[in-house]
């Protein structure tokens, strides 16, 4: 079956490539020392393989629960948690100690079914969509022909997710809130999908660890090939990156789960696990999400420079995912919630026509060879409409004339 | 090929009676979406990869989301269930059924021009699918891509409030 | 009454009257909020004025002198039994608001005051931190605290302060209250030194007076000694 269809070169047993197979080598070298059946060995080698992925991204985000309070609380002046041990370590084990003991209260017009299918089923499109990410050279848990393809269609099962933790809690917050975030998270998937149609024409295949492959050359020597460095992939990389901000509910387009404005949307009447389970379905499709971009655009695991190929390619990758999460909390620290309205508008009047202008000009510079003539060629093709409608439309907002009509007339 | 089949089909015809059978409309909704995820799962088990993944992401990820995206705007409530119950509903039901069951099972098993289909063959690789749908079915997909743009404009039109005026830009 | 108002860009007049607003390139305000932000992180490693944060209770910030909380008595001198300014006059406790004060009159075996203190209650969950009893207070004995560290377990004595918790030296009020306490001590000295002043005068015209007298007792012992 080609779903399961795994790669077979391997690396060299003293690099430290070596680092993400070895849990899933030792126990089928184990496995094949007891004379176990074949169906055993392989099953136990991905049972291991995903339990790696899954055990390095829950730890992943615990920190990460850590790492956000205090970057934000930097950036506002303070501290962030530093009581619970040294410089605050173990703060998330006392968040997740808290979580557990907490009394698991669901509302009596609740549907107690859909209540609790709601956390599961928010977790397990994230960790399907982990499972298809290159993580290094050769090395993917799930190598799939399809696997782009296939992380949009787990990406579109959270939507449901969302409704259900909404209409299932029986309440007028959750309900507003999960209306607020289907919709958005609908109005974002076009620009998400459309911005990487162009990395798919360029490429010619929709299988992930195709298309970090193919960004391992290097440009007069010292440019890397990453997506990002031509004219239409950085249009798509910004577009990208906006949409996969939306797509994980995050500040400014947090919109569904303002503490201030509808306490927290879908997920109000959860507490105790179930919250903690939307909080790492949250956090793990961030996971999930900036993978595929760095994935898509960012060159996935290969070096920036030639000479840096002796680092471990899974330690680029994960450096990389550094950078692009500590992007997402500085903009998460800077920027206020954007509004309803403001949200729609900018989904369907900026992105989705910029997004439709990348997959042609990615078809342009295919023909014209790439270089410098694909730049001279594509730049003015996205720049002009993009200074069109950011000005245009922008200025007949702004300049009209408001008409006041007062009580005593 | 047989076990798959075997243990998918009678939950997506549970799932399809559990959608037209059930009174609530959310529930409704839900089974449903449940019975196209679960086909789905039948298109990736007899090798038909995109096509599975494209239901999925196309029928359970944007059509059952819109559905029950309307279902919260207008909350329909107990009159939906009223109307579920009406006698008479199971015997029209089966009327418009029926017919269109025995045609379609007639056709397929009446097919013989298959090339992939049987279980040893290999499933259509990507490149074939993308070159044959916009050669030889080119015609099709523009087809498609016309009436689709009509349905937009059309639903554009239906939801413009018909009281507002236009912003008309200043003169300045 | 339909006033239609145009934009403040299109009002006409001054500088901000344009037709339509300044351009500029889209995203760079964005930019320049992230700038702002980045800034405030790295410089919060390294500046004071960017980490502003106290990390109590290992630190406690500085507290204004104008901050009252709770009254204190104070006392000249190392001995709180022998130096404390308090007569036990009572007028604090009769001017308290919310009467929180318990003052007992120390008298010794007759009966005549000892111009003491034998008990001094102040009843801390009662006082409502108004200063008033330092205000009126003639002896410069009662004076505003700088204390919020106060809770205690215990709900129905430990909240009740006697003698020896309000006994505080001149020199912590000093320390507390640097302005005040120089000016009160200022005060005391320049009283103490015309008491001593007049004192002295007292004593030099009781002397001169003394002198006189026996001066005249001698004048007039000699006369009287000529006639007999």
């Amino acid at each position: 079956m080609s779903l399961l269809a795994m790669s077979s070169a391997e690396p060299s047993l003293w690099s430290p490539e070596w680092l993400p197979r070895l849990p899933q080598r030792l126990v089928e070298m184990l496995l094949r020392n007891c004379h176990a059946p074949d169906w055993l060995v392989s099953l136990a080698g991905y049972a291991v393989a995903a339990g790696t992925v899954v055990a390095v991204f829950l730890s992943a985000f615990a920190l990460l629960s850590l790492i956000e309070r205090k970057t934000l609380a930097r950036i506002q002046n303070r501290l962030g948690p530093n009581r619970a041990g040294w410089f605050g370590i173990l703060q998330p084990v006392a968040d997740g100690i808290k979580m557990l003991t907490k009394e698991d209260i669901v509302p009596a017009k609740a549907e107690w079914f859909l209540h609790l299918m709601a956390p599961i089923l928010i977790v397990v499109p994230s960790m399907l969509a982990l499972g298809v990410i290159p993580y290094g050279r050769e090395w993917v848990p799930v190598s799939l022909d399809l696997g782009l393809l296939f992380f949009f269609a787990v990406g579109t099962l959270t939507e449901v997710a969302v409704f259900m933790a909404g209409w299932a809690s029986g309440s007028k917050f959750p309900m507003l809130g999960a209306m607020r975030a289907i919709s958005q998270m609908v109005s974002y998937e076009l620009p998400l999908i459309l911005s990487a149609l162009g990395v798919i024409m360029v490429t010619g295949s929709l299988s992930l660890p195709d298309i970090v492959n193919k960004q391992g050359d290097f440009h007069l020597g010292f440019i890397p090939a990453w997506n990002v460095f031509t004219p239409w992939g950085l249009t798509a990389t910004l577009i990208f990156f906006i949409a996969s901000i939306a797509e994980a509910n995050r500040c400014p387009f947090d919109l569904p789960e303002g503490e201030s404005e509808i306490v927290a949307g879908h997920m109000t009447e959860y507490s105790g696990f179930k919250y903690a389970l939307f909080f790492m379905g949250e956090y793990l499709g961030l996971f999930a999400i900036s993978g595929l971009f760095i994935t898509l655009f960012l060159g996935g695991w290969q070096a920036p420079l030639p000479g840096l190929t002796i680092v471990p390619s899974w330690l680029w990758f994960f450096a990389k995912l550094a950078v692009v999460i500590f992007t997402h909390l500085w903009i998460r620290g800077t920027f206020p919630r954007v509004r309803m309205d403001q949200l729609m508008r900018f989904a369907w009047l900026c992105l989705i026509p910029m997004a439709l202008l990348t997959i042609p000009a990615a078809g342009i510079w295919v023909f014209t060879g790439g270089g410098l003539k694909g730049w001279l060629i594509i730049m003015p093709l996205l720049l002009v409409p993009w200074l069109i409608l950011t000005t245009v439309f922008n200025r007949r907002l702004a300049s009209q004339t408001r008409n006041y009509t007062f009580a005593d007339s | 090929m047989i076990l798959p089949l075997l243990i998918l089909s009678p939950l997506i015809l549970l799932a399809a009676l559990g959608a037209v059978w059930n009174a609530r409309p959310v529930h409704a909704a839900l089974m449903l979406a449940l019975a196209l995820a679960l086909t789905a799962g039948l298109y990736l088990c007899i090798g038909a990869d995109f096509i599975g993944l494209v239901q999925f992401m196309v029928y359970v990820g944007a059509v059952a989301v819109l559905i029950v995206f309307s279902l919260l705007i207008t909350r329909p409530g107990d009159e939906a269930e009223e109307l579920a119950r009406r006698p008479g509903s199971l015997v029209t039901g089966l009327a418009c059924v029926l017919p269109v069951a025995a045609v379609l099972m007639y056709a397929v098993s009446h097919t013989t021009d298959l090339p992939y289909g049987t279980a040893a063959s290999p499933p259509l690789p990507l490149q074939k699918l993308g070159e044959s749908l916009f050669t030889d079915y080119a015609p099709a997909v523009l087809a498609v891509g016309v009436l689709l743009t009509a349905v937009m404009v059309g639903a554009a039109l239906f939801a413009r409030d018909p009281d507002k005026k236009p912003t008309t830009p200043p003169e300045s | 009454m339909n006033v239609s108002r145009k934009s403040p860009d299109q009002n006409g007049g001054g500088q901000d009257a344009r037709a339509t607003p300044r351009w500029s390139m889209p995203g760079l305000g964005l930019v320049k909020g992230l700038v702002v932000t980045a800034r405030n992180m790295i410089q919060s490693y390294y500046r004071k004025d960017r980490m502003t944060t106290v990390q109590y209770p290992e630190e406690r910030a500085p507290i204004s002198p104008n901050f009252r909380n709770f009254p204190f008595l104070c006392y000249d001198g190392d001995n709180p039994a022998t130096g404390l300014r308090c007569t036990a006059c009572s007028i604090c406790e009769k001017e308290c608001p919310p009467q929180c004060i318990y003052i007992v009159l120390d008298r010794d075996e007759n009966g005549k005051s000892l111009k003491r203190p034998k008990l001094f209650d102040i009843d801390i969950s009662v006082c409502m931190n108004c200063g008033i009893c330092a205000e009126v207070c003639p002896f410069d004995s009662i004076y505003m605290d700088g204390q919020y560290e106060m809770s205690t377990t215990d709900r129905f004595g430990g909240l009740l302060l006697g003698l020896d918790r309000l006994a505080k030296s001149a020199d912590y009020h000093m320390k507390l209250r640097p302005l005040e306490a120089s000016e009160v001590a200022a005060r005391r000295k320049a009283e103490e030194e015309k008491k001593l002043a007049a004192q002295a005068a007292k004593e030099a015209k009781a002397k001169a007076d003394k002198e006189a007298k026996a001066a005249a007792a001698q004048a007039a012992g000699t006369g009287k000694g000529e006639t007999a």
